[in-house]
């Protein structure tokens, strides 16, 4: 017995021992592998005025032959990419005799922070303004919006909230609002508040807060129920008394819930339920009156991509907010202009849609950088109220 | 020993080596930011060391909550998957017709081939507020209000039992297979009903492959992003949820890493106590 | 079932419905999602609107969709190659020689399991794009990553092999003159082979079927299958993801019951990590 004890502890101290040399060598490796890491990554810091890709890069707005040369796009996957394919790349990499490689591993942001400023993994990328407005945020990434618009003259023809965000070209968007099921809600919504109605206890549904959609609904509920769109005390006790509700994390998921009835009324981006209405699905959709937000898609270019790939991204620019390629995309897409002389697709025009300068007027951009700045305390705050 | 150490020693180097420069030098890399402070859009560790991320995940109840729940659900689905797999393993390991057989590993094989997200969808059709259990119990008068089965800890059970079945029936399909039927035999003979036979003789013999499954089971349940956050309804807040939003929405990747190591370490610990109270439990088999 | 009662017949009554319970949790919502993949109307739902083949078909049809699954088929092809041999050999080292860290290293090979795979991406992909070893957004790349949350699989079903194999057997041939590499061929290799051949299943299906991991490593212009769908339901819910599980099960059950793999099933080897 006493030997068998005596056995026991050598063999605890011995394990104690291991798992401490085990310890001391993991952490000596961590440290190890950091610095390794953080060395290799802090290369010659050219400032943008040395490096040759900064270089004054002008395109004059006509084709070019690339000989070839690789166009890095980041861009939607799925349907959204067939589309691109079909209204642009395949002719776009014609005309420019360029390869565009498609990457629509989404998310962006650790991509560029990854690499770093110099050495963007994408010449032009595709975003929605909260994420553009991080990854811009930390760095040097993008070509200035004055440079940008100087090199892609359908610019005169956008309208001025197109450029708003101060970073890229929004060239496609869709307006914010509610849709609900016409066969279970009666009477219909009319105005924001009537989300917070009794007979929808259970049956609303938002997203989840690191979506763009909720990020708008938030502030447009601060604004509706409290001082302005920064108050967020309102916001919180408006969350607060919406549950309980459906949280979704991504528009497809909240189209699922609307047609299986699991959510009646829920926030959306008018192109989803415009697109379902016309495949059958009894839905109805409401715009919000007192503030109209947008889901955008902006496009920016690298500011320390090649020369030759900034020709590229700026033609390729021009094409996206070319009134022929904006018309074909929504009416496959639901998506709407941003050229004022672009025509609405029937499928958005029988529904009321119009590209005028009064409806430009109405829309929101919301003031992202105090969203940002405050996101963490908001987040943390809503994840707790959704989650209680 | 030393002289088999040495002579067997290359069939291991390839994978660890593998492991070791494709595994413990990345993620202890992107681990160590942990250390750093909180600084959006910076992926790379910095000189400047803190303890602060993790000052803020210990006195944040959003946080230390997550892991609560993350250990709760992954016991709770191992201990599920457990119940419910251990049954249908053991009639597919005693079936002897090779035609059933092969129509069980058919039917095993075919659980495991859809996406993730369909079949969560697959879930909601069946659990949701509107779905078929919810709709034919109220149809048949048989409940006023819909059950809570999905949007909560229920429904994420529920699809980490279901996406984990498999993997648990798979990994104890083998060793209750090669289980000696002399064992089985002897205790019948001496009386044993069926019943005790299997709960005193197969069960404790077939133990090496439930401790297989169950680790397996729990590193599925602990990991998993989507399932909670498709069957919870965003009221199961687990760890990789948090990890989720830290890394890829808002780009606090300090405290995104911060939170791996805690979800990391716990795991580590969480397996290494289940192997020491296995060992004492059943040593005799280990 | 005359005379000597099989087997089978000795199952406990509790047992079977058990296993019932198991297979109705199992395939339940597997058999929903192929019929809402039969759907013969413009979107997803469930009843379908009746049955065709239309998304099936669309599915097929579809150029990028075609390309993510072969190309995820391919992947899973590799992975399991490199996985199956990495693991076996490892697990033969580690059932074969008993030394101090033995538990340590069982541990090490099952810790990328632990973590969830957005990080392991997450890490490879800063890994690769710092060390610029020429690996980032390459297929070479993904498959490491693959290979990495494989490997465990493989070792546990191949230890689970090893543990039931008797030594002595192998001990015997070397005795009767074999080489080592000779005897562990004719003996030690054939009787472990299910539990390989369970590994190297695991090993593919993980692979076929992983998203986090990949979401970081994927190359531009080819996004593997998991992510494409996964996609496409984030942004329209069209039948196509529930369509592709139709036609990734009728390829399973095809292409066993045309080979004799199910034969082998009657040997499969469970997994065992300690």
């Amino acid at each position: 017995m006493e030997r068998d004890e005596q056995r026991n502890s050598i063999k605890r101290v011995s394990r104690r021992h291991a798992l401490r040399t085990v310890g001391a060598a993991a952490v000596g490796l961590a440290a190890a592998a950091a610095l390794a890491t953080s060395a290799a990554a802090s290369p010659l810091q050219a400032t943008p005025e040395q490096h040759p890709a900064t270089q004054d890069v002008h395109w004059d707005g006509q084709v070019f032959d690339a000989s070839g040369a690789v166009l890095n796009l980041g861009d939607w996957p799925g349907f959204w990419h067939d589309m691109q394919d079909l209204n642009l790349i395949n002719q776009f990499q014609k005309d420019f005799n360029c390869t565009v490689q498609y990457d629509s591993s989404w998310p962006w942001f650790p991509k560029f922070a990854a690499s770093g400023p110099q050495n963007p993994p994408l010449d032009v990328t595709n975003w929605n303004m909260p994420e553009l407005f991080k990854t811009a945020r930390t760095g040097d990434y993008f070509v200035p919006l004055d440079e940008l618009k100087a090199n892609v003259s359908n610019s005169a023809d956008l309208w001025p909230f197109a450029f708003q965000n101060g970073y890229g070209i929004t060239y496609l968007f869709s307006v914010l609002g509610y849709a609900y099921r016409t066969d279970l809600v009666d009477p219909p919504p009319t105005k924001f508040a009537d989300f917070w109605d009794d007979r929808f206890k259970g049956k609303r549904a938002t997203y989840i807060t690191s979506n763009t959609i909720q990020m708008n609904f938030f502030m447009v509920a601060s604004k509706v129920f409290g001082s302005n769109e920064m108050d967020m005390d309102a916001g919180f006790d408006a969350m607060q008394r919406a549950m309980p509700m459906k949280i979704s994390d991504f528009t497809g998921n909240m189209q699922t819930l609307l047609e299986r009835g699991e959510a009646v009324l829920g926030l959306q981006e008018d192109g989803e339920p415009f697109a379902q209405i016309d495949k059958g699905i009894p839905l109805g959709w409401m715009y919000w009156t007192e503030r109209q937000p947008i889901l955008d898609q902006t496009k920016t270019v690298s500011r320390w991509s090649q020369p030759l790939q900034k020709k590229l991204a700026y033609a390729l620019i021009q094409r996206s907010t070319d009134p022929a390629y904006q018309e074909a995309n929504g009416a496959q897409l639901y998506e709407r202009p941003t050229n004022r002389k672009a025509r609405i697709a029937d499928n958005l025009a029988n529904k009321g849609v119009v590209n005028t300068a009064d409806a430009a007027n109405q829309l929101w951009i919301p003031p992202l950088d105090w969203y940002l700045d405050n996101e963490q305390a908001i987040s943390e705050r809503v994840d707790r109220i959704f989650g209680a | 020993m030393a002289v088999a150490f040495n002579r067997l020693w290359f069939l291991v180097l390839p994978a660890f080596a593998i492991f070791l420069f494709f595994f413990v030098i990345p993620v202890l890399a992107l681990l160590a930011i942990a250390f750093n402070p909180a600084k959006s859009g910076v992926v790379l560790f910095q000189p400047t060391l803190t303890l602060a991320n993790f000052a803020r995940w210990f006195s944040t109840s959003l946080y230390y909550n997550a892991a609560i729940t993350s250990i709760t659900v992954a016991v709770v689905v191992v201990v599920v998957t457990l119940i419910l797999a251990y049954p249908l393993a053991y009639l597919v390991a005693k079936t002897t017709n090779p035609a059933r057989t092969s129509l069980y590993m058919i039917l095993i094989l075919v659980a495991m081939q859809l996406d993730l997200v369909i079949r969560m969808y697959g879930l909601m059709v069946l659990l949701g507020d509107n779905g078929l259990i919810n709709a034919s119990l109220l149809q048949a008068h048989l409940i006023g209000q819909p059950l809570p089965l999905m949007y909560n800890g229920f429904g994420t059970v529920v699809g980490l039992v279901q996406l984990s079945l498999p993997f648990m029936v798979l990994s104890l399909i083998g060793i209750i297979r090669v289980i000696d039927p002399v064992f089985e035999e002897a205790a019948r003979s001496l009386g044993g009903s069926r019943w005790a036979t299997f709960w005193n003789v197969t069960v404790p013999l077939s133990m090496p492959g439930v401790l297989a499954g169950s680790l397996v089971v729990f590193a599925l349940a602990i990991s998993s992003y989507v399932v909670p956050a498709l069957m919870g309804g965003w009221r199961v807040i687990v760890m990789p949820i948090n990890i989720y939003q830290q890394i890829s929405e808002q780009g606090n990747w300090q405290f995104g890493a911060t939170i791996a190591v805690i979800l990391f370490a716990m795991s580590l610990s969480a397996v290494y106590v289940y192997h020491r109270w296995t060992e004492k439990r059943i040593g005799g088999l280990l | 079932m005359i005379g000597k009662p099989s087997v089978e017949a000795e199952i406990p009554f509790g047992v079977r419905l058990g296993a019932v319970l198991a297979f109705v949790v199992m395939l339940l919502p597997v058999v929903i999602v192929v019929l809402a993949g039969l759907n013969a109307g413009e979107y997803l739902t469930f009843p379908p609107q009746g049955l065709s083949l239309r998304w099936v078909i669309g599915f097929l049809s579809s150029q990028s969709l075609r390309t993510s699954y072969l190309l995820s088929l391919s992947i899973a092809f590799v992975v399991m190659l490199l996985s199956t041999s990495l693991g076996t050999m490892a697990a033969l080292f580690l059932t074969r020689v008993a030394f101090p860290g033995r538990s340590l290293m069982r541990a090490y090979f099952l810790a990328p399991l632990m973590l969830p795979g957005l990080v392991l991406g997450l890490a490879l992909y800063i890994f690769y794009i710092v060390t610029n070893v020429g690996l980032a957004r390459t297929l070479q790349g993904m498959v490491i990553g693959h290979v990495l949350v494989t490997v465990p699989y493989v070792i546990g079903t191949v230890s689970a092999a090893l543990y039931n194999f008797d030594v002595s057997l192998e001990d015997a041939a070397r005795s009767l003159g074999a080489g080592p590499v000779r005897a562990f061929r004719a003996i030690t290799l054939p009787s472990i082979s299910p539990g390989i051949m369970a590994g190297s299943i695991f090993a593919f299906i993980v692979s076929f079927g992983q998203f986090d991991i990949s979401l970081f490593l994927s190359t531009p212009n080819i996004t593997p299958l998991p992510i494409a769908l996964y996609n496409s339901l984030r942004y329209r819910f069209e039948p196509t993801a529930a369509a592709a599980g139709v036609f990734a099960i009728v390829l399973v059950v095809l292409s066993m019951l045309l080979t004799n793999r199910i034969a082998n099933f009657a040997r499969f080897s469970g997994i065992k990590f300690s």
